[in-house]
């Protein structure tokens, strides 16, 4: 009964966000392809960068399974695991979405009580994610189609990433019957889904390579996440289509016992209950810096984690591309144009701090966002409404973000230390590292403070404006130089000027413009509101 | 008496929109002060300006004989605030927010006559605080700003139609503490639209319309501009005939009813007595009257314009 409505019903309310997601999955797929025949056009370069991944157990942690240095296979070496990443969260997120997130906002109970029943949702929220995935698998495979690859092998590529994709739609219908609201629902998927992907590279790490380093089988590991049962179809090498049936069969089961676990509980209710809060605050929630960091802490731990690894990566990656570089110019010319003309190991660390940088400003920008989220929301009121003055209240959350950064930053830097302590590495660099890291901490401030002043002076479109100021940045700083974009234009963008070392000499290079940028913003954001009203609402 | 709140010609423009438009309002101290009107009328824009979250186009507001917008923060160490619609944190359970409010006016852990406030409140509001915020009704988001605002004490509570998600029986305990913290010698502004409420605890009322006060008072006061409606047992609308001062003579199922000026109900009695009428019955006004006299033309002409749309539609149906 109403089975259509209902498919109906979601298909209209997420059609625009499912546009984004499967196209922006075909993009990659697309931009890919486009990467590769750029800076890998010979089978010699990919061969030789093969062997170098193969060697080097963290590339494999983060790319897939290496099937050949032929273009296609290659490619989806690269970006396979990102591709079905993009379809697990997809299908996760919606899953919960149409299930216990309107069973949360009590639109569940309005469809229930009809004819509809309790089923007729969950069997339309599953139809809907295959509906989704098949188009997100299409569109991949049409990319591939349209650059010119093997139609049979983009097939199979469109149809693992897909697999993924509904594997991971049962896991968020599972997860939305057994957790009582939809943020644990959506979190334990997140974290199911990551612990996959990790599962599945570290499988392929462990695996065995063969003995010209072009390939590597998968250990029984990764076996164990449909991460692996997609890498493993081998697109465009051997273009196996039983590991997709696994991902598919997966899902039917999770899909089916969601049905199962359904049928026996109440509505709005779950098989396990909401965790109880505590009776009290404890000491440290006395003051309105205590809350924002209560607010904000679980967010920055997600960058700092993410600083870390890019760290890590910055220094015991060097090595790599030193040795990559040495058979491949394109890539040392990358780097180069990065990082000026400092020695590969500079250079690599430049390039992934420029990146680090990216990750503090993202950082503080969610946590300034925040301030106009919980404007909006109306809790803002009740602590302004409280003995707090205006100026302190945002300075909390700009102190707040530039601890975020801080910590960021701090990470990255014990990241590097350890990349460095695991190869025995030299100890020189660790100027580099801290120069650059500071360098990159005043640069990503530069972000907080442009949030933090359009919170002020434009309060309803700080959060687009904020993300928007930081994917600018990033596409100047860190991609223009491999889109050619003129100098002048990638300088524009704060990451890419921040001090640097060259040898062993610093260059400032716009230090001393980032610290002013800072400066009079952060000086600026605070005086004007000493002016502003609250603004509520939209 | 002094007085707590004064407000004299407060606008408050959003764009062309004229929120408050010239709001004189004056709440003496150890009142309980009425703030009525319905949704839209500009209560929580005048509160916003009194606790100095927006800031008056112009004309005047004192709290305290303070200026809200530039002394907030020192006016806020003497004021605990309930807002309309409460929002609460979704990762801190109702208790983490009572005792962050709470300590953000001045209560500490250690403090022995806020835990037991506290927890009298919790359980005067049968109040779980273990739930996160998001788990919680309207009702019970209420209920953590008002036991916050309640457990310590302050000079003036400003109250924002803070029992609109109550039921009853809580209800009955918000108006014991309401009366409890006047007691203590405290003012109280309680915005609503709810006139029993207002009625069973108000000294004194001031209605506003379309961001203007048009009447302020004690309900005495006010009920002095109103008539009393009296009945009773008869046997045809003769029964009317020769009552001085009578209006609105008019005879229905065995009763026979009448209005008189609230101040002259005294004077018709003896008549009454005199014809020895049965089941006599004197109904002061209700504060529903007053406020219908105020809004009646709007309810009118609302009516009539929902009747027009209606006709519209009917016509565009067939």
């Amino acid at each position: 009964m109403g089975l259509g409505t209902l498919w109906a019903q979601r298909v209209r309310r997420d059609w625009r966000q499912l546009l984004m997601w499967t196209v922006g999955t075909g993009l990659l797929a697309y931009l890919s392809y486009v990467g590769v025949s750029q800076s890998y056009g010979s089978e010699q370069e990919r061969a030789s960068l093969l062997a170098a991944a193969v060697a080097n157990p963290v590339i494999l942690l983060f790319r897939g399974l290496p099937s050949g240095a032929d273009e296609g296979a290659f490619m989806v070496f690269l970006i396979m695991p990102w591709l079905a990443l993009l379809a697990a969260f997809m299908s996760a997120f919606l899953a919960v979405r149409h299930t216990r997130g309107d069973e949360e906002a009590g639109r569940a109970e309005l469809v229930s009580a009809t004819p509809a029943g309790r089923m007729m949702p969950v069997v339309a929220t599953a139809l809907h994610g295959i509906g989704a995935n098949v188009v997100l698998g299409a569109l991949v495979a049409v990319a591939y189609i349209a650059v010119g690859l093997d139609p049979a092998g983009a097939v199979v590529a469109g149809a693992a990433a897909a697999c993924v994709g509904v594997c991971f739609l049962g896991v968020g219908l599972v997860c939305a019957q057994l957790l009582r609201t939809s943020r644990a629902a959506n979190a334990t998927a997140v974290w199911i889904t990551l612990a996959a992907f990790l599962v599945s590279g570290i499988g392929n790490a462990i695996g065995t390579p063969s003995d010209d380093l072009s390939h590597v089988e998968s250990s029984g590991f990764a076996w164990a996440s449909p991460f692996g049962w997609a890498e493993n179809t081998r697109a465009f090498d051997e273009d196996l289509w039983w590991p997709v049936l696994l991902g598919l069969a997966a899902g039917f089961v999770l899909a089916g016992s969601t049905i199962a676990l359904a049928a026996a509980r109440d509505l709005g209710e779950s098989f396990i209950p909401a965790r109880r809060g505590r009776t009290e605050a404890s000491v440290a929630l006395s003051s309105p810096t205590a809350l924002v960091w209560r607010l904000t802490r679980g967010a920055i731990i997600g960058w700092l984690v993410g600083g870390l690894i890019a760290g890590v990566m910055s220094t015991s990656l060097a090595s790599i591309v030193e040795e990559v570089g040495a058979s491949n110019p394109a890539i040392e010319e990358i780097v180069r144009q990065i990082s000026g003309d400092a020695s590969v190991e500079q250079g690599t660390i430049t390039t992934f701090f420029t990146m680090l940088g990216v990750l503090a400003a993202c950082c503080a920008v969610q946590v300034v966002c925040r301030a106009r989220q919980e404007e909006a929301h109306g809790t803002a009121e009740i602590v302004l409404s409280a003995p707090v003055a205006r100026v302190r209240w945002l300075a909390d959350y700009l102190a707040v973000a530039a601890v975020g950064i801080v910590l960021v930053v701090a990470a990255a830097i014990g990241g590097a230390a350890l990349g460095i302590a695991a190869r025995g590495g030299d100890g020189d660099l660790m100027l580099t590292v801290v120069v650059t890291g500071a360098g990159q901490a005043i640069g990503a401030s530069v972000f907080l403070v442009a949030t933090a002043l359009a919170f002020v002076l434009v309060p309803r479109i700080t959060i687009p404006l904020g993300w928007s100021l930081v994917v600018l940045g990033m596409t100047l700083g860190l991609f223009g130089p491999l889109f050619g974009f003129p100098e002048w234009l990638v300088r524009v963008s704060p990451v890419a000027v921040t001090p640097i070392v060259d040898g062993d000499t610093i260059d400032v290079r716009g230090l001393w413009w980032l610290v002013g940028a800072v400066a009079v913003g952060a000086v600026a954001s605070l005086g004007l509101m000493r002016r502003r009203e609250l603004a509520t609402g939209g | 008496m002094a007085t707590v709140i004064r407000t004299s010609g407060l606008h408050k423009h959003y764009g062309r929109v004229r929120a408050l438009d010239g709001l004189d309002l004056e709440v003496s101290s150890g009142q309980i002060h009425g703030f009525l009107g319905p949704n839209g009328a500009g209560k929580s824009t005048t509160i916003r300006v009194l606790l100095g979250l927006a800031r008056a186009t112009s004309g005047e507001a004192l709290v305290f004989d303070r200026d809200p917008w530039r002394d907030a923060v020192a006016l806020h160490r003497r004021i605990a605030y309930v807002p309309g619609d409460v929002s609460v944190w979704p990762n801190l359970s109702g208790g983490e927010a009572i005792d962050f409010l709470a300590r953000l006016r001045g209560a500490s852990r250690r403090d022995a006559v806020y835990r037991a406030e506290k927890q009298r409140l919790l359980e005067a509001f049968q109040f779980d605080p273990r739930k996160k915020g998001r788990a919680y009704s309207k009702g019970n988001r209420q209920k953590i700003s008002l036991i916050a605002a309640l457990a310590v004490p302050a000079d003036l509570y400003v109250l924002d139609e803070p029992t609109s998600g109550l039921d009853p029986l809580m209800d009955v305990v918000f108006r014991r503490e309401v009366a409890r913290v006047r007691d203590a010698g405290a003012t109280v502004l309680l915005s609503s639209h709810i006139l029993s409420e207002v009625e069973q605890l108000c000294d004194r009322v001031s209605i506003i319309r379309a961001g203007r006060i048009v009447e302020s008072g004690t309900l005495a006061d006010l009920r002095h501009l109103t008539r009393t409606e009296v009945s009773f047992e008869a046997d045809d609308a003769t029964a009317l005939d020769g009552i001085v001062g009578a209006h609105d003579p008019a005879y229905e199922a065995g009763r026979a009813r009448f209005t008189v000026d609230s101040d002259a109900v005294a004077s018709v009695l003896p008549e009454l007595a005199r014809r020895q009428v049965a089941g006599l019955r004197v109904q002061p006004p209700t504060l529903e009257e007053l406020f219908l006299r105020h809004y009646g033309e709007d309810v009118a002409a609302e009516q009539n314009g929902e009747r027009e749309r209606a006709r519209v539609s009917s016509t565009s149906g067939r």
